[in-house]
């Protein structure tokens, strides 16, 4: 794609980063089949090439958006979903990342977008904040329905009683022997909606061998503000996070570990984002807790059940950092009969404070998700995002699990909440073996999985 | 109103709010190909989600005298993307709503699709139903669609390669407005046993006039599917000469014929696989005007482990210990050509472009072959696609014509030949840049040349890229042409459905 862009405004590294980007797209169209507002609504708009469009015409005009700009990049869920898809692998992920932050800063956005993105942006990133604006949304429930639609999703998230658990600043020893030793993000809204989470993956972390350190100081990632276009704001909570790390990093740290996947694909970004050598040593060093695990000799329980689970990829792990194969290995390895959903490559709706924000679209997203999930008959469902949780749980009955709670589970741990006072069925099938072969280095994400690593086959109708 | 905006309204009372689109963005993006020759902007899209819809929109265009252009899913890619073969038609987009599943027979082993049903999205009902059945599929992108690219006479890999051979019945709208069902399905009942089982019943055979043609809009197909094997084990070999080509040819024939190999095989050039991991290294220094050197492409080789021409295979069965012995025998076989290189499966799926192939092979949608559209820069994009006798001398002597083609107007010879027991089908790619008007003026000669050169020796072209069809059709005996028209005036007497397509119309 050309583009115009005067000598000025490319003195400015933003401009320069966007027009690099804006020439690699050639217009091809793959982004559309798999971006989900285009399936949706077949809005050129409402497509990655679309919104590429918009942007470029966005950024070479400067000054203040239109509004119809706004709406439709606002719309984008950066699923990135595109990315996978792009033949010409243009950057859409920085590309949009620009662009919010574009927007931000030269859109006034009417007075209760405003409130309301404030709100978020000041309560959703710190744990205490966020459980204390828990307490009085459950109070406010009763309003619900006289309230504008997006206050009224942000009540529903108070819904059912979450368990809230802040996880102090801490070093938990590995049990045995010594293997590794790894930082582990808590994260923000994660302890406030699911403490869970954090205390599965210390347990099955340390249960493997890892010394888990959670650093002082360490909290929100920055991708909340950031996916709103608040980069002052996701740049202060990302060098914070950078310092504290920083203040424990020896030579025996192995990794960063993370068990958000949205949180994953930012903290990875990290040397992108404030471009210090800090930042980018930390990107690198940071794995999904799956990636982590998937390289742990995972200690399976004797005669586990298969318990029948529908792997959901959160996009920020399929797209955002491709990561595909070890949740689906770990599974496997531990025992469970693991089902791919149908149309996999596509998002949920939760995207961060999506489902708040677009509540519409994200509605339709979530029951479409939620469709294909039960489609598969899963005793649970299983997801490396909480975000996805919350969100394909509002519209499913079958539970809904983060996977490190299932490894954790099934190597040793208690039975998690969530299927707590459930009964399961009783699993027809013998447990599917374990890899036939050690782990394989995974296979890049634009490409499907070879017909080596797709589920054995239950039964080849007798035609074999 | 003009006539236009008369047609639009009345359509959009028809179908409902919501089922025409005439947006700018719209229209420029419908318009958009990667052809040499530019886009070609619609008069607007229309949206049905049924038969009775395209119904609806035929119709309307007969009294109307509208053309239109229905286009199925996907992106068709280097045939001419959504764009229709002039300017001013109208896009009937079957892909957004007509995206149904109707039908999987487990026991008989077919499906029925509508237009916008995509690989992957078949794929994925399989697999939730049990991974019983496999289909074939493209090497291309996932979402492509399954009726567009069987009626424009696809293909894959698998046994079933043939997509449109593998189909069965159809059911089309005809450009008067009459619905047509083909096969057993002409059968005047509203059981229809045998509608997706059986092709050749009573009377003519009839699908073949809508491959590859403008006389209808197919709004449902069957196509069946293969049951899936236990095993599936691919063998890979790397070749280091051009002129192995020959010898490959000769080799690979008769394990075809025999069928003693099920699937197809993918026989690649240098180019064509390392293209898909990265741009060309020696774009920049010529701004595009001179083909990759020899020394280029030897390097390319070096760095991804693979040769000048490049076999792929797989076989099927229970297990794979049952499978080795025979990939034992085919590694003996091309054992035979000088200094060849075995790649083993477990290798090969750790290399990318291979692993495209075993992807193929196994009935996987997978993206990985689309790196190839980002080798030169500017997103321009044609496929050639004549074929050649599997004879190893007139396989390599169509080599040696179009590399040199290729050479004179300096783009890059990618090519696969995928080999059947008696036809191998040149798969070309030519990418070049499409903001480069000298490098376009380029793409369109070689392109035109190639055609006119193997057309001197009796080879005709499989599927063509939209600006091409005129070109093509013109190629054809004057009694083809005429047989054709006259389909076309029987069928659609007001020329309404994809005017000049292939040449028709």
């Amino acid at each position: 794609m050309q583009t115009s862009f005067s000598p000025q405004q490319l003195a400015r590294p933003e401009i320069a980063e966007a027009d690099g980007i804006l020439r690699t797209c050639v217009h091809y169209g793959f982004c559309t089949a798999t971006c989900p507002t285009y399936v949706l609504f077949r809005d050129e708009n409402d497509s990655p090439r679309g919104r590429i469009d918009l942007i470029r015409a966005m950024l070479e005009k400067g000054g203040a958006p239109d509004a119809k700009t706004v709406h439709h990049l606002d719309r984008c869920l950066s699923c990135l979903s595109c990315v996978t898809t792009c033949a010409v692998k243009v950057d859409y992920t920085h590309l949009i990342d620009i662009a919010r932050s574009y927007i931000e800063r030269h859109f006034r956005r009417p007075l209760g977008e405003r409130m309301l993105r404030l709100l978020l942006a000041q309560t959703l990133p710190y744990p205490r904040r966020f459980i204390a604006a828990m307490k009085l949304a459950r109070l406010a429930r009763p309003l619900a329905g006289v309230m504008p639609k997006r206050l009224g999703n942000l009540l529903q998230l108070a819904e059912r009683e979450p368990r809230t658990e802040l996880v102090k600043p801490q070093v938990i020893p590995a049990e045995g022997r010594r293997r590794m030793r790894v930082l582990l993000l808590t994260g923000c809204a994660q302890q406030a909606l699911d403490a869970d989470i954090n205390a599965a993956t210390i347990r099955v972390l340390t249960r493997h061998g890892c010394e888990v350190v959670i650093a002082e100081g360490a909290g929100c990632c920055g991708a909340l503000p950031l996916h709103m276009g608040r980069e002052d704001e996701g740049r202060a909570l990302a060098r914070r996070n950078v310092a504290a790390w920083s203040r424990e990093w020896t030579d025996g740290i192995g990794a960063v570990v993370v068990n958000a996947s949205g949180c994953g694909t930012t903290v990875k970004d990290y040397g992108h984002l404030l471009g210090t050598d800090e930042a980018k040593r930390i990107g690198a060093m940071t794995r999904d807790v799956t990636e982590i695990l998937a390289d742990l000799d995972l200690q399976v329980q004797p005669d586990w059940k298969p318990y029948r689970v529908a792997y959901h990829d959160a996009c920020s792990l399929q797209h955002g950092q491709r990561v595909t194969a070890p949740p689906r290995q770990l599974l496997r390895k531990a025992g469970f009969e693991v089902i791919d959903l149908p149309e996999k490559h596509f998002c949920c709706g939760s995207a961060g404070t999506y489902n708040l924000l677009q509540p519409e679209i994200a509605q339709t997203l979530g029951q479409r998700k939620a469709a294909h999930a039960d489609s598969v008959d899963p005793d649970v469902i299983a997801a490396g995002n909480l975000g996805c949780m919350v969100q394909i749980g509002r519209y499913t009955q079958v539970p809904m699990l983060h996977t490190v709670s299932l490894i954790d589970w099934a190597t040793g741990g208690p039975m998690p909440l969530a299927l707590q006072g459930r009964t399961l069925r009783e699993p027809e099938r013998k447990p599917a073996q374990p890899e036939r072969k050690p782990a394989q280095p995974e296979p890049s994400p634009s490409i499907a999985p070879a017909s080596i690593e797709t589920p054995p086959t239950s039964n080849d109708s007798g035609f074999w | 109103m003009s006539a236009l905006d008369t047609f639009f309204a009345e359509l959009e009372k028809q179908l409902g709010a919501g089922s025409v689109n005439r947006s700018e963005e719209t229209i420029r993006r419908y318009g958009e190909n990667t052809m040499a020759g530019g886009d070609k902007r619609p008069a607007g899209v229309v949206y049905p989600q049924s038969t009775a819809d395209v119904q609806a929109i035929v119709r309307l265009a007969n009294t109307m005298k509208v053309p239109l252009y229905p286009v199925s899913t996907g992106q068709n890619i280097g045939l001419g993307s959504r764009s229709a073969p002039r300017e001013g038609q109208v896009v009937v987009d079957c892909g957004f709503k007509m995206n149904r599943i109707l039908e999987i027979d487990e026991k008989l082993a077919f499906a029925v699709v509508e237009p916008g049903v995509s690989y992957q999205a078949l794929y994925d009902e399989l697999v939730r139903r049990g991974n019983k059945l496999m289909l074939d599929v493209t090497s291309g992108p996932p979402q492509g669609g399954m009726i567009g690219n069987a009626l424009d006479k696809g293909a894959g890999y698998t046994p079933y390669f043939d997509h449109f051979g593998f189909s069965c019945g159809l059911e089309i709208v005809l450009g008067n407005g009459e619905i047509l069902r083909t096969g057993d399905g002409a059968l005047n009942s509203q059981t229809l046993a045998n509608w997706h089982t059986s092709k050749y019943s009573f009377g003519p055979i009839l699908d073949g006039l809508f491959a590859q043609s403008n006389y209808g809009i197919v709004t449902r197909m069957g196509v069946w599917l293969l049951p899936k094997p236990p095993a599936v084990r691919s063998f890979h070999f790397a070749f280091p000469e051009d002129s192995d080509l020959e010898q490959i040819i000769e080799l690979a024939r008769p394990l075809k014929m025999s069928n003693f190999v099920p699937t197809l095989f993918r026989l690649a050039n240098d180019l064509y696989l390392c293209g898909s991991e990265g741009e060309s290294p020696e774009y920049a220094a010529s701004r595009g005007k001179k083909s990759i050197s020899d020394e280029g492409r030897r390097a390319l080789r070096e760095k991804h482990g693979l040769g000048a021409w490049n076999l792929s295979g797989a076989f099927y069965g229970p297990s794979a210990a049952a499978i080795e012995p025979m990939i034992q025998r085919v590694i003996d076989h091309f054992g035979q050509i000088k200094n060849t290189k075995y790649i083993p499966h477990e290798d090969a799926s750790q290399i990318g472009p291979l692993q495209v192939g075993i992807n193929a092979f196994s009935g996987i949608p997978s993206y990985g072959e689309l790196g190839l559209l980002k080798w030169r820069p500017g997103g321009g994009n044609l496929w050639f696609l004549p074929g050649t006798p599997m004879d190893g001398k007139i396989a390599n002597e169509f080599q040696a014509i179009c590399r040199g083609v290729y050479e004179e107007f300096g783009m890059d010879y990618m090519v696969m030949n995928v080999c059947g027991p008696r036809f191998a089908r040149g798969l070309h790619v030519m990418t070049f840049n499409r903001e480069d008007p000298d490098e376009c003026a380029r793409a369109d000669a070689c392109y035109r040349k190639m055609s006119e050169a193997v057309g001197e020796r009796g080879v005709f072209v499989g599927r063509a890229p939209v600006d091409y069809h005129d070109f093509h059709m013109a190629q054809a005996m004057p009694s083809f042409r005429d047989a054709c028209n006259g389909i076309k005036t029987a069928l659609d007497p007001h020329n309404v459905i994809a005017p000049g397509r292939y040449g028709i119309g």
